[in-house]
Protein backbone atom coordinates (compact mmCIF):
# COMPACT_ATOMS: atom_id res chain seq x y z
CA UNK A 1 0.00 0.00 0.00
CA UNK A 2 1.29 3.69 -0.84
CA UNK A 3 1.96 6.01 1.73
CA UNK A 4 1.08 9.70 0.40
CA UNK A 5 3.66 12.31 1.35
CA UNK A 6 1.13 14.18 3.02
CA UNK A 7 0.71 11.52 5.46
CA UNK A 8 4.79 11.00 6.11
CA UNK A 9 5.25 15.39 6.26
CA UNK A 10 2.49 15.33 9.04
CA UNK A 11 4.06 12.44 11.26
CA UNK A 12 7.42 14.70 11.20
CA UNK A 13 5.67 17.43 12.15
CA UNK A 14 4.25 15.85 14.86
CA UNK A 15 7.28 14.81 15.66
CA UNK A 16 9.11 17.83 15.43
CA UNK A 17 6.09 20.10 17.41
CA UNK A 18 6.56 17.19 20.60
CA UNK A 19 10.50 17.77 20.28
CA UNK A 20 10.14 21.42 20.58
CA UNK A 21 7.69 20.64 23.58
CA UNK A 22 9.67 18.98 25.69
CA UNK A 23 13.06 19.92 25.18
CA UNK A 24 14.64 23.21 26.29
CA UNK A 25 16.83 23.23 22.56
CA UNK A 26 15.86 20.93 20.11
CA UNK A 27 18.16 19.31 17.56
CA UNK A 28 17.41 21.32 13.92
CA UNK A 29 17.49 20.43 10.23
CA UNK A 30 20.30 23.17 10.07
CA UNK A 31 23.57 21.91 12.06
CA UNK A 32 24.29 22.45 15.61
CA UNK A 33 21.45 23.57 17.81
CA UNK A 34 18.75 25.89 17.70
CA UNK A 35 16.89 27.21 20.38
CA UNK A 36 13.31 26.52 20.00
CA UNK A 37 10.68 29.42 20.01
CA UNK A 38 12.86 32.37 19.30
CA UNK A 39 15.81 34.64 20.51
CA UNK A 40 16.46 35.83 23.24
CA UNK A 41 13.86 34.15 25.76
CA UNK A 42 11.82 35.49 28.15
CA UNK A 43 10.02 35.42 31.12
CA UNK A 44 8.13 38.63 32.52
CA UNK A 45 6.76 39.08 35.88
CA UNK A 46 3.67 41.48 37.09
CA UNK A 47 4.83 43.18 40.68
CA UNK A 48 1.89 45.55 40.57
CA UNK A 49 3.74 48.55 40.16
CA UNK A 50 6.03 47.81 38.02
CA UNK A 51 7.01 45.13 34.99
CA UNK A 52 9.92 42.94 34.82
CA UNK A 53 10.79 40.93 32.24
CA UNK A 54 14.33 39.45 32.12
CA UNK A 55 16.04 37.82 28.77
CA UNK A 56 18.34 35.29 28.04
CA UNK A 57 21.49 37.37 26.09
CA UNK A 58 24.25 35.49 26.63
CA UNK A 59 27.86 36.61 24.79
CA UNK A 60 25.99 39.60 24.10
CA UNK A 61 27.25 42.93 24.84
CA UNK A 62 25.49 46.17 26.51
CA UNK A 63 26.98 48.13 23.19
CA UNK A 64 25.15 45.57 21.18
CA UNK A 65 21.83 45.82 22.76
CA UNK A 66 18.84 47.79 22.32
CA UNK A 67 16.03 48.55 24.17
CA UNK A 68 12.85 50.54 22.80
CA UNK A 69 9.22 51.51 24.48
CA UNK A 70 6.44 53.43 23.32
CA UNK A 71 3.48 53.53 25.87
CA UNK A 72 2.75 49.59 26.10
CA UNK A 73 5.11 48.64 22.95
CA UNK A 74 8.38 46.90 24.01
CA UNK A 75 11.04 46.32 21.82
CA UNK A 76 14.45 44.20 22.48
CA UNK A 77 17.07 44.21 19.80
CA UNK A 78 20.82 43.56 19.57
CA UNK A 79 23.50 41.28 17.47
CA UNK A 80 25.16 38.51 18.79
CA UNK A 81 29.09 38.92 17.79
CA UNK A 82 31.35 35.99 17.09
CA UNK A 83 34.32 35.76 20.05
CA UNK A 84 36.42 32.82 17.76
CA UNK A 85 39.62 33.34 18.28
CA UNK A 86 42.04 34.29 15.59
CA UNK A 87 44.35 31.69 14.95
CA UNK A 88 42.53 28.56 16.00
CA UNK A 89 41.13 25.50 14.02
CA UNK A 90 37.19 25.27 14.52
CA UNK A 91 36.15 21.84 15.76
CA UNK A 92 32.29 22.52 16.34
CA UNK A 93 29.55 25.52 16.68
CA UNK A 94 26.64 25.05 18.83
CA UNK A 95 26.33 29.26 19.71
CA UNK A 96 24.92 30.78 16.55
CA UNK A 97 25.17 34.11 15.61
CA UNK A 98 22.05 36.33 15.20
CA UNK A 99 21.00 39.80 14.88
CA UNK A 100 17.51 39.34 17.00
CA UNK A 101 14.16 41.55 17.70
CA UNK A 102 11.43 40.64 19.93
CA UNK A 103 8.91 43.00 20.42
CA UNK A 104 5.76 43.03 23.09
CA UNK A 105 2.60 44.52 24.09
CA UNK A 106 2.08 45.07 27.57
CA UNK A 107 -0.53 44.81 29.59
CA UNK A 108 -0.07 48.64 30.46
CA UNK A 109 1.95 51.92 29.79
CA UNK A 110 4.53 51.70 31.26
CA UNK A 111 6.70 55.18 32.54
CA UNK A 112 9.78 55.25 30.16
CA UNK A 113 11.62 57.78 32.42
CA UNK A 114 11.92 55.52 34.87
CA UNK A 115 12.97 52.27 32.74
CA UNK A 116 15.97 50.32 34.95
CA UNK A 117 17.90 48.20 32.72
CA UNK A 118 20.41 45.75 34.26
CA UNK A 119 22.77 43.20 31.85
CA UNK A 120 24.67 40.39 34.04
CA UNK A 121 25.81 36.80 33.78
CA UNK A 122 24.00 36.91 30.19
CA UNK A 123 20.90 37.89 31.26
CA UNK A 124 19.33 41.16 30.88
CA UNK A 125 16.51 42.17 33.21
CA UNK A 126 14.10 44.83 32.83
CA UNK A 127 12.37 46.92 35.53
CA UNK A 128 9.26 48.71 33.59
CA UNK A 129 7.20 50.78 36.34
CA UNK A 130 3.56 51.08 35.27
CA UNK A 131 2.00 54.63 34.31
CA UNK A 132 0.63 56.04 37.08
CA UNK A 133 -2.88 55.70 35.51
CA UNK A 134 -2.08 52.28 34.90
CA UNK A 135 -1.48 51.26 38.82
CA UNK A 136 -3.69 49.68 40.65
CA UNK A 137 -5.83 51.85 42.93
CA UNK A 138 -7.16 51.14 46.38
CA UNK A 139 -10.67 52.51 46.23
CA UNK A 140 -11.66 53.78 49.45
CA UNK A 141 -16.14 52.39 50.53
CA UNK A 142 -17.95 55.22 51.78
CA UNK B 1 4.96 -1.13 55.13
CA UNK B 2 1.20 -1.40 54.60
CA UNK B 3 -0.23 -0.25 51.40
CA UNK B 4 -1.23 3.34 52.39
CA UNK B 5 1.98 4.04 53.50
CA UNK B 6 3.48 2.64 50.84
CA UNK B 7 1.79 4.91 48.40
CA UNK B 8 2.14 7.72 50.26
CA UNK B 9 5.82 7.26 49.79
CA UNK B 10 5.62 7.27 46.43
CA UNK B 11 3.69 9.90 46.12
CA UNK B 12 6.63 11.93 48.36
CA UNK B 13 9.04 10.61 45.98
CA UNK B 14 7.23 12.28 42.91
CA UNK B 15 7.07 15.22 44.71
CA UNK B 16 10.66 15.26 45.23
CA UNK B 17 11.47 14.37 41.72
CA UNK B 18 9.15 16.82 40.51
CA UNK B 19 11.24 19.94 42.27
CA UNK B 20 14.47 18.43 40.85
CA UNK B 21 15.83 20.81 38.44
CA UNK B 22 15.65 20.01 35.01
CA UNK B 23 18.96 19.53 33.46
CA UNK B 24 20.08 20.38 29.87
CA UNK B 25 22.81 20.62 27.80
CA UNK B 26 24.65 23.94 27.25
CA UNK B 27 25.59 24.47 23.70
CA UNK B 28 29.05 24.75 23.30
CA UNK B 29 31.62 26.32 20.73
CA UNK B 30 35.12 24.37 20.54
CA UNK B 31 38.59 25.49 19.18
CA UNK B 32 41.93 24.22 19.36
CA UNK B 33 45.25 25.79 17.90
CA UNK B 34 48.85 23.73 18.85
CA UNK B 35 49.36 25.02 22.54
CA UNK B 36 45.70 24.56 23.92
CA UNK B 37 41.78 23.83 23.10
CA UNK B 38 39.12 25.88 23.98
CA UNK B 39 35.87 25.12 24.75
CA UNK B 40 32.99 28.35 25.20
CA UNK B 41 29.55 27.37 26.77
CA UNK B 42 26.33 29.57 27.10
CA UNK B 43 25.46 29.21 30.91
CA UNK B 44 23.05 32.03 31.27
CA UNK B 45 22.01 33.02 34.72
CA UNK B 46 24.48 30.74 36.19
CA UNK B 47 26.87 32.87 38.55
CA UNK B 48 30.31 31.98 39.51
CA UNK B 49 30.07 30.18 42.80
CA UNK B 50 27.24 27.76 40.78
CA UNK B 51 29.40 26.59 38.14
CA UNK B 52 31.78 23.54 38.68
CA UNK B 53 34.43 22.06 36.08
CA UNK B 54 35.94 18.73 36.61
CA UNK B 55 38.21 17.03 34.39
CA UNK B 56 39.45 13.65 35.63
CA UNK B 57 40.04 10.27 33.30
CA UNK B 58 40.02 11.72 30.08
CA UNK B 59 36.51 13.37 31.22
CA UNK B 60 35.68 16.95 31.20
CA UNK B 61 32.71 18.01 33.20
CA UNK B 62 31.49 21.05 33.32
CA UNK B 63 28.01 22.13 35.31
CA UNK B 64 26.11 25.06 36.45
CA UNK B 65 22.97 25.94 38.66
CA UNK B 66 20.76 29.02 37.46
CA UNK B 67 18.16 30.23 40.06
CA UNK B 68 16.59 33.36 38.85
CA UNK B 69 15.11 36.53 41.10
CA UNK B 70 11.69 36.71 40.79
CA UNK B 71 9.28 39.48 41.46
CA UNK B 72 5.90 39.37 40.88
CA UNK B 73 3.57 37.22 39.25
CA UNK B 74 4.63 35.36 36.21
CA UNK B 75 2.79 36.74 33.08
CA UNK B 76 4.60 34.28 30.76
CA UNK B 77 8.06 32.38 31.16
CA UNK B 78 9.80 30.76 28.27
CA UNK B 79 12.74 29.74 30.60
CA UNK B 80 13.39 28.14 34.66
CA UNK B 81 15.61 27.38 36.80
CA UNK B 82 17.86 24.77 35.29
CA UNK B 83 21.21 22.69 35.82
CA UNK B 84 23.25 23.02 33.05
CA UNK B 85 25.60 20.02 32.88
CA UNK B 86 27.53 18.36 29.86
CA UNK B 87 30.41 15.92 29.69
CA UNK B 88 33.18 15.55 26.97
CA UNK B 89 36.23 13.25 26.15
CA UNK B 90 39.56 15.57 26.13
CA UNK B 91 42.39 14.23 24.68
CA UNK B 92 45.10 12.50 27.61
CA UNK B 93 47.26 15.08 26.42
CA UNK B 94 45.83 17.80 27.60
CA UNK B 95 47.61 19.46 30.96
CA UNK B 96 44.95 19.09 33.95
CA UNK B 97 47.27 21.18 36.01
CA UNK B 98 46.80 24.24 33.96
CA UNK B 99 43.54 23.96 32.88
CA UNK B 100 41.71 27.57 33.65
CA UNK B 101 37.93 29.11 33.68
CA UNK B 102 36.51 32.60 33.57
CA UNK B 103 32.95 33.64 33.17
CA UNK B 104 32.07 36.27 31.16
CA UNK B 105 28.34 37.75 30.19
CA UNK B 106 27.10 34.20 30.66
CA UNK B 107 29.51 32.34 28.34
CA UNK B 108 32.05 30.10 30.44
CA UNK B 109 35.35 30.19 28.64
CA UNK B 110 37.77 27.27 29.26
CA UNK B 111 41.29 27.12 27.92
CA UNK B 112 43.13 23.41 28.02
CA UNK B 113 46.20 23.28 27.14
CA UNK B 114 48.14 20.81 25.67
CA UNK B 115 51.03 18.99 27.45
CA UNK B 116 54.94 20.11 26.28
CA UNK B 117 54.61 16.72 24.84
CA UNK B 118 51.47 16.70 22.66
CA UNK B 119 53.28 20.02 21.05
CA UNK B 120 54.31 20.37 18.04
CA UNK B 121 58.01 20.57 17.74
CA UNK B 122 60.49 21.20 14.76
CA UNK B 123 62.87 18.89 13.91
CA UNK B 124 66.21 20.07 12.77
CA UNK B 125 68.15 18.17 10.18
CA UNK B 126 71.73 17.70 10.70
CA UNK B 127 73.66 17.16 7.76
CA UNK B 128 75.78 14.02 7.16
Amino acid sequence: MWTRMNDIDRMFSAMDLLRSINSDRSYGESSGWRVAGGFPKTNMYDNGDSFQMIAEVPGVNKEDLNIRIQGNYLEISGTRKSDAPEGYKTHRVERNLSTFTRSFTLAADVDADKIDAVLKDGLLTLVLPKAESAKPKQITIN
Amino acid sequence: MNKNMEITKRTENMVEKQQDLATIAPVVDIYENDEEILLHADMPGVTKDKISVNVDNGKLEISGVRNLQRKGVETWQEFYDVEYKRVFSVPQTIDVAKVNAELKDGTLKLHLPKAEAAMPRTIEIRSA
